[in-house]
């Protein structure tokens, strides 16, 4: 009896910690629906066995106790057939109800729905990129999604002269969906949003000095609001330099390294681009020309207190016009 | 004195001509390895720069390559020649005589006798277990460091690499120089005297295994002088090919350490295969010999595969070939695949040992026979078998073969069933006990609970729809430490405070021990169970910055880990003060049955004066009249005998 109270208090503290806590985040795709439902599925099950364990140890310990000068020896009991039988079945057919129940979720997981959204996505240290094939191959630093329609991401490691890059891993955790960009593969991920919002694209897997700044946003659109931006985005391709200028400076990831106010970026791993100013410009270069040569050969110039990792972007000669002219008045302007 | 004693104190006279004594420079020991570690340095470094100038290969004097070489590869070659660990080796290779029967470097009788290349079982295991537990201060504070950065969500103290480093040699230290062989310290001392054993099998090997730990350590200590362990403790290609340099520290201290761990797994099984005592069958063998037993097959089957993997991420790095590297073909997954193939093994290289202490610590202060032996000794040869299909379910995101996800998981889930199987089995052998919580029983107790939520969140991570959401994040960091820590680590704490006294002959400090567990208990669930909710809600682990939310949380953690830190201070009070002036030890101070406590505290230099005769099993606490075994004839209990010293 006392046994059975102690495994009910211990069940009931172990459900308020899981009911109270703010465990899992917001939920915002079908696929995270699934990976709930097996969560708290697991949660209980081991709510159940912990609650056995925790109260035979703890009342074993209050009624078996004995004082230190007690010589006595406990009932030489070597074992019982048909309880070890019990406790080899019971975990069984516990992890298998688990087992069943994620190989359902999964292969359910990786299917899509529909009309399927293809998008590429590139990493690389230490950026996102996604592009829309079917949306003229628009290219973008934030990953845009339509509320309600699969999504599927196909995903690679390289830079943009196709040289491949480490391991980075593609995470939001309103998803519930992860899974690691290989260099030399083309890994795949299923998405189906179910809710209009920001979320946090991270990179989950340790890939160099910037690995924790390699985050990018998930913006879920209505399908309205997504065909508008897949039309804006069309048209920003041939816009004035400066606007062009800031969609090169996030769409290559200049944004995870590098502070920019202008850009709303805050990256440390690089120098800091709000603080270029003429005098700290090495051989009486103009800045203009400083900043061309430093995105064209990032070795060029090595500011004390920074490594050289920045990688070479493939752009063509319009692109760094734009972007040199976005960065140095931005600067000048601080 | 009987006849039997005579005849077998005979066998250990000395023979042949003892060789003329030499100058303290040329003796085997430290003196000889402080000249002789340098002199094969030069050796190496004299080949690089002998076959690059014949190659005409520029620079000749290329630092990278003789550091590989000389520093890493011919230099520890030279320390282990200058200790004297080849020493009978050479001498019988040359042709001079040697004495077979020679124990002149047997047994401790100063202090200075630990600093010596040992053959004595005895004192092999206390030279593991003291270095082990060095390595684990030096770990531990890397952890303290750690904590001391992620206490801000900014970057405070160190530069990223540095940060990537401490928690990279904070593992690889935790694992491959304190826990793994933390285990095979205790078992060298513990495993022979159960089987009634005069020592192991071969003694010569059990002290080169020995010496080879000081010189992984060292090289991981050493890699924080040459940048470039930062790519966390899985050293994961092709990240680990592109860190700099001193990226091959930790690939070469990997091949010392795990040739550590085949040499005395080997020792281990002919061991307890050959030199069992009569009577011992393997029914009767206690329940840490059979823990050792499946350890040391996981061992000598598994850790090729991680020396394999780390010679193919050194020589990639150094000898420019393309295994991982794709561009030229290689296949990166193949590094996950073979790394895991030993890594997921090496769980269990890390935990059986400690199911063998926490069995032999419940049943002795529970005052009853373990329940379900047998079913304890199958259990643990499950976990071997299905030990080595459960390696990718570390990849279910990698992008492995989908198809590998299920099965994995099946295997996975599965593994579950033995390992509940024990923890049941220790729970039911409280029931009805006559249970003692003294401090080697608390730390058991300590383990099952803790371990009982390390599993259960590994049932978690096993299924896979929750593993794709978690893994990477701190709810695995929590895993590993609630099994690492919490499983391991209470264990080897438990086997310390169990054989304390029959290692050093003294008591440790009995309330001391107590405060030890308690802070340590409290403070390292404050530390850790936190992390699985940071993790399940998005915090990614190895990094140094982090998002503001989880601020308040991780000052919380960092706090209860500088307690953490600080509990084992207490521990290191304990046993340094105990050795030296704690009250002397009786043989026999938890009444225990197996063969260890029947000899004194500590035992004599050949552990058995007559070879003990195994009557019963090992755990018949509690059956009138029942022993496990008999030593010197009829008397049984001698407990009082005296060391032949």
């Amino acid at each position: 009896m006392a046994l059975v109270s102690i495994a009910l208090v211990v069940a009931a503290a172990t459900t308020a910690i899981a009911y109270f806590v703010d465990w899992l985040p917001e939920q915002a795709s079908e696929e995270r629906r699934g990976m709930d439902l097996v969560f708290w599925v697991t949660v209980g099950i081991c709510i159940f066995v912990f609650s056995i364990v925790a109260s035979v140890s703890i009342y074993s310990g209050i009624k078996f106790r004995v004082r230190p000068d007690d010589d006595s020896d406990g009932p030489p009991i070597h074992g019982h057939t048909g309880i070890e039988i019990l406790w080899t079945a019971v975990p069984t057919t516990l992890v298998t109800i688990i087992a069943v129940l994620s190989a359902i979720v999964l292969a359910q997981n990786d299917r899509t729905k529909g009309d399927v959204l293809r998008v590429d996505v590139r990493a690389q240290q230490f950026a996102w990129e996604f592009s829309y094939p079917a949306q003229g191959n628009i290219k973008s630093a934030f990953l845009y999604l339509p509320v309600g329609r699969s999504t599927k991401l196909y995903m690679r490691s390289e830079h943009i002269d196709k040289t491949p890059d480490v391991i980075h891993s593609f995470w939001v955790p309103e998803f519930g969906q992860k899974q690691d960009v290989v260099p030399g593969e083309v890994t795949t991920l299923v998405i189906t949003p179910t809710r209009v919002g920001e979320y946090r694209v991270i990179c989950m897997e340790l890939c160099g000095l910037g690995h924790a700044l390699m985050r990018s946003r998930a913006i879920v659109l209505s399908e309205q609001d997504f065909a508008a931006w897949v039309r804006k985005q069309r048209q920003a391709a041939g816009g004035p330099p400066g606007e062009q200028g800031k969609t090169l400076f996030t769409s290559n990831g200049c944004n995870s390294c590098h502070t920019l106010t202008a850009a709303g970026a805050t990256g440390k791993v690089g120098p800091n681009l709000d603080k270029l100013d003429e005098e700290s410009i090495p051989g009486g270069k103009s800045l203009d020309e400083y900043v061309r040569e430093s995105i064209q050969n990032p070795s060029a110039y090595r500011r004390p207190g920074y490594s050289a990792q920045m990688p070479r972007f493939n752009l063509s000669k319009d692109q760094v016009d734009a972007l040199v002219t976005f960065i140095v008045e931005s600067a000048k302007k601080n | 004195m009987s006849t039997t004693e005579t005849t077998q104190a005979q066998v250990h006279v000395e023979h042949g001509a003892a060789p003329p004594p030499r100058h303290w420079a040329l003796r085997g020991g430290l003196a000889r390895a402080v000249w002789m570690t340098p002199l094969f340095f030069l050796i190496g470094m004299g080949i690089v720069v002998g076959l690059r100038a014949l190659a005409g290969w520029h620079p000749y004097l290329d630092w990278e390559v003789v550091i590989v070489v000389g520093g890493l590869t011919v230099a520890p070659i030279g320390f282990l020649a200058g200790v004297g660990t080849f020493d009978y080796w050479t001498r019988y290779a040359l042709g001079f005589p040697t004495r077979p029967e020679d124990h002149s470097s047997h047994g401790a009788y100063s202090w200075k006798d630990y600093f010596r290349v040992n053959t004595d079982h005895k004192v092999i295991g206390i030279q593991y277990v003291t270095t082990t537990i060095f390595f684990f201060l030096a770990g531990g504070l890397m952890a303290m460091l750690v904590r001391a950065e992620l206490a801000r969500p900014e970057t405070d103290f160190y530069d990223t690499q540095t940060y990537n480093q401490l928690f990279s040699v904070h593992a690889s230290l935790m694992i491959f120089l304190f826990v793994i062989p933390a285990f095979a310290g205790l078992a060298n001392f513990v495993v022979p005297l159960m089987l009634g054993a005069p020592d192991m099998a071969f003694p010569r090997l059990n002290a080169l295994s020995y010496w080879l730990l000081p010189i992984a350590g060292t090289m991981m200590l050493v890699s924080f002088f040459f940048p470039g362990f930062g790519a966390g403790w899985t050293n994961y290609a092709p990240l680990s090919v592109a860190q700099p340099f001193g990226n091959v520290f930790f690939s070469m201290a990997v091949q010392w350490a795990g040739a550590s761990s085949i040499m005395t797994a080997l020792n281990f099984l002919v061991t307890i295969i050959t030199m069992r005592a009569p009577g011992m069958t393997f029914w009767r063998m206690p329940l840490l010999v059979w823990a050792n037993f499946t350890t040391s097959l996981l061992v000598v089957i598994a850790t090729p595969f991680i020396a394999g993997s780390q010679f193919f991420v050194m020589f990639d790095k150094v000898m420019h070939t393309n295994f991982f590297n794709v561009t030229e073909h290689g296949y990166v997954l193949g590094y996950q695949h073979i790394f895991w193939f030993y890594s997921h093994p090496a769980v269990y290289i890390m935990m059986l040992p400690g199911f063998g202490i926490a069995s032999e610590v419940i049943s002795t202060f529970s005052r009853k026979p373990i329940f379900g032996y047998r079913l304890m000794a199958l259990s643990l040869m499950a976990i071997l078998v299905l030990g080595f299909s459960v390696w990718a379910h570390h990849m279910f995101v990698s992008g492995m073969a989908p198809y590998l996800r299920v099965p994995m998981m099946v295997t996975t889930l599965l593994i579950a069933v033995p390992t509940g199987i024990k923890v049941f089995s220790w729970l039911a052998t409280l029931w009805e006990g006559r249970i003692h919580f003294g401090a080697p029983m608390l730390w058991a107790l300590g383990f099952v609970s803790m371990f009982v939520i390390g599993g259960l969140s590994g049932i978690m991570l096993g299924a896979v729809p929750i593993d794709i959401h978690v893994s990477d994040t701190y709810f695995i960091v929590a895993h590993i430490h609630y099994v690492l820590l919490g499983g391991s680590l209470f264990t080897i704490f438990a086997g310390i405070y169990y054989w304390f006294p029959k290692m050093t002959g003294r008591m440790y400090n009995e309330p001391l021990a107590k405060l030890h567990f308690w802070l340590t208990l409290v403070a390292f669930n404050a530390t850790f169970f936190p992390m699985h909710i940071i993790g399940v809600q998005g915090m990614p682990r190895r990094v140094a910055t982090y998002e503001d939310r989880f601020g308040d949380w991780n000052l919380f953690i960092s706090i209860s880990s500088f307690v953490l830190g600080a509990s084992f201070m207490i521990f290191v009070y304990n046993m340094i003060v105990s050795w030296r002036s704690g009250p002397p030890a009786p043989a026999n101070p938890w009444r225990g049955m197996t063969i260890e406590w029947l000899v004194s505290s500590p035992p004599p230099v050949f552990n058995f004066d007559a070879v003990p005769q195994v009557v019963g099993n090992p755990y018949e606490y509690g059956v009138p009249g029942a022993r496990h075994a008999i030593l010197n004839g009829d008397r049984a209990a001698v407990t009082e005998l005296e060391p032949v010293r």
